[in-house]
């Protein structure tokens, strides 16, 4: 193919992507260093009662003659991202910059929402991993055990958690873990009194079930269809050496599935990096937050589009650091000539 | 295969069933409470059986509207759909036979897309869309999520048009056809597999998409998945019992669409794997 057609081809793709995922992209990079606010003036308002006249002094925004507010803009430099850092601390002792201090709104405590949101995605994606390949690697085995006409069935079922609407299942597993819920009341039959939503603790381990309860399905039906080409002459011999169950599992099964297991693993990660619905469903951010509710939460509560790019800009770097084993196996596969 | 010994078969079929149960719990249970009273759907101890009711789901299709959310999240995702298939189509063809590095590399930033937060995009979609005027339509949601669908559906379409032999269109070419009638009256004929799986999760990614729908739409141009973050700080009951409702509600859809396409869902999911 000519390169003229190839790029007439792609082109309305390429405009798309280029002008709301490139363009928004860089644009968080200029809004991240920026601060918008808006002009206040004091008027006095003069109000006639019947009891005489009161003078009240009032602050209020500036407007043009449209009538809208008039924001005066100014670069900040790195200020919201030592604030979203939680490096802010020292700007309010003496001798701490002063300079751009002025300009941001006080009142936000400095603690480093940043790495915090950072180490629960960590946890969430790293605890996740392993039960989610294990878990999907058994129920491949297994069904691969089951008869054929199970199968159908089995796996239909089992997509469900998979293809659900995220925020959808999030709500279904809040429900079903209330207080007063069908879980809290067959735990304490047996005698375990947990409150689910209460506790730092058991809410991080709710949001870690949901991601398992999410994926295990995925690894599954990739895992099922891994072990439909397993060289069965390999197994043959295997058996005629005398090897038993579990040596063939462990030395001709496993090696041969190792790539999907990569490939799941992979694609776990950038999944797992973006955790945002059972975050945003099962804590509303009070125990933990992830990395991505941390940017949707500033720029929706506290309304700071400059903050929510400073955020958004570290959570970038992050998944960039992330992605980097990713984009080698790609490259390198992709100059193989796949 | 040897003999399977009987304890392996018990703890065999004992996890499936088990997994089953886990598997589909959540959604049954909601399914269950959401024909009763809050009263009897939340109650310690639990209620086995309760009265039926269709009550919560008169209250939030009629009287909270959620049609209207239905009907806007149909309009979304079948425009959210048709467009990323088409973009994606002729992108991914070309990609599939384009020799030149420029191929690579467009399909090297793609993959640096599809790993983006999408919360990353708000702050600058906001300030973009608020600058416009443009938020609250569904103009932008979709060609929202036709971008931000576009990496993953060209990365798709791609695997799936690099299995149909190149000499199918050069002899069409040969023919005397420009490149875009051999696309259009040969490649795709034979492509509708591919696109229909493509679609179906193209369809997926839009339909439960939560984060970009709730925060780029309000009031009566809400999709369903925005209409329900109402219920999850929902305070009173009724309100609450809606949310339970509507969660069904949404689901439905996606029930329906894994009975009727589980083979083309199943395939899409292993096609990218096997092919690496």
């Amino acid at each position: 193919m000519k390169t003229k057609s190839f790029l007439q081809f792609v082109g309305p793709s390429v405009a798309m992507m280029l002008l709301l995922l490139a363009a928004p992209l860089l644009l968080t990079f200029y809004l991240s260093v920026r601060n918008c606010a808006m002009e206040m003036e004091m008027v006095k308002i003069e109000e006639s009662t019947p009891f005489g006249k009161k003078e009240t002094l009032t602050q209020r925004a500036k407007l043009d003659a449209a009538g809208k507010a008039i924001q005066s803009c100014s670069f900040v430099g790195l200020d919201y991202y030592r604030k979203v850092l939680g490096l802010d601390a020292e700007a309010a002792q003496p001798g701490g910059p002063p300079e751009a201090a002025g300009t941001i709104a006080k009142g936000d405590k400095a603690d480093n929402e940043f790495l915090g949101a950072l180490r629960f995605t960590m946890i969430y994606t790293f605890v996740t991993l392993p039960f989610v390949l294990g878990i999907g690697f058994l129920l491949a085995l297994g069904v691969n055990g089951v008869s054929q006409n199970l199968k159908g069935a089995f796996i239909s079922a089992s997509l469900l958690p998979f293809i659900i609407t995220p925020v959808v299942a999030a709500l279904s597993i809040k429900w079903l873990f209330r207080d007063d819920g069908l879980v809290p009341y067959l735990l304490s039959q047996v005698g375990v009194q947990v409150f689910w939503m209460a506790q730092a603790w058991s809410a991080r381990l709710l949001i870690i079930l949901y991601g398992i309860w999410h994926v295990v399905p995925f690894a599954f039906i990739v895992l099922y269809a891994g072990l439909q080409s397993v060289p069965q002459d390999a197994l043959e011999a295997a058996t005629i050496d005398g090897a038993s169950r579990w040596q063939k599992l462990r030395y001709v099964t496993l090696p041969h599935l190792m790539p999907l297991i990569v490939f799941i693993t992979l694609i776990h990660l950038m999944d797992a990096y973006r955790v945002f619905e059972p975050v945003m469903v099962l804590t509303q951010g009070a125990f933990t937050t992830s990395v991505q509710y941390l940017t949707y939460h500033i720029l929706l509560q506290e309304s700071n589009p400059y903050k929510a790019s400073a955020a958004a800009v570290l959570t970038l770097i992050g998944i960039v650091v992330l992605l980097i084993p990713l984009l080698v196996k790609t490259y390198r596969e992709q100059k193989r000539g796949v | 295969m040897g003999k399977r010994p009987l304890s392996l078969s018990i703890l065999l079929y004992g996890g499936l069933v088990f997994w089953l149960v886990i598997a589909s719990l959540p959604v049954v249970w909601t399914a269950i409470i959401s024909f009763r009273q809050y009263l009897d759907a939340f109650s310690s101890p639990v209620k086995w059986v309760a009265p039926f009711t269709m009550e919560n789901y008169t209250r939030l299709w009629i009287e909270k509207e959620f049609y209207r959310n239905f009907l806007n999240t149909a309009l979304v995702t079948v425009f959210t759909v048709t467009i990323s298939l088409t973009v994606g189509c002729l992108a991914a063809y070309a990609l599939s036979r384009y020799r030149g590095s420029l191929g690579f590399w467009l399909l090297m930033v793609a993959l640096m897309f599809r790993a983006i937060p999408h919360s990353s995009l708000l702050p600058s979609f906001f300030t973009l869309f608020d600058a416009l005027g443009i938020r609250n339509t569904y103009f932008t949601l979709i060609f929202v999520l036709v971008a931000i669908n576009q990496p993953f559906t060209i990365w798709m379409l791609r695997s799936f048009f690099i299995n149909i032999p190149n000499e199918l269109d050069e002899a069409a070419l040969v023919d005397g056809c420009t490149r875009f009638q051999a696309f259009r009256r040969v490649i795709i004929p034979v492509m509708w597999p591919g696109v229909i799986t493509t679609g179906l999760f193209s369809f997926l990614l839009a339909y439960n998409d939560f984060l970009l729908s709730s925060a780029l739409t309000s009031g009566d141009k809400m999709t369903m998945t925005a209409a329900i973050a109402n219920s999850i700080s929902a305070e009173s009951e009724t309100l609450l019992m809606q949310g339970v409702a509507g969660a069904v509600s949404i689901t439905i859809p996606l029930i329906i669409l894994v009975v009727i396409f589980q083979k083309q869902i199943v395939g899409g999911l292993t096609q990218g794997a096997v092919k690496g």
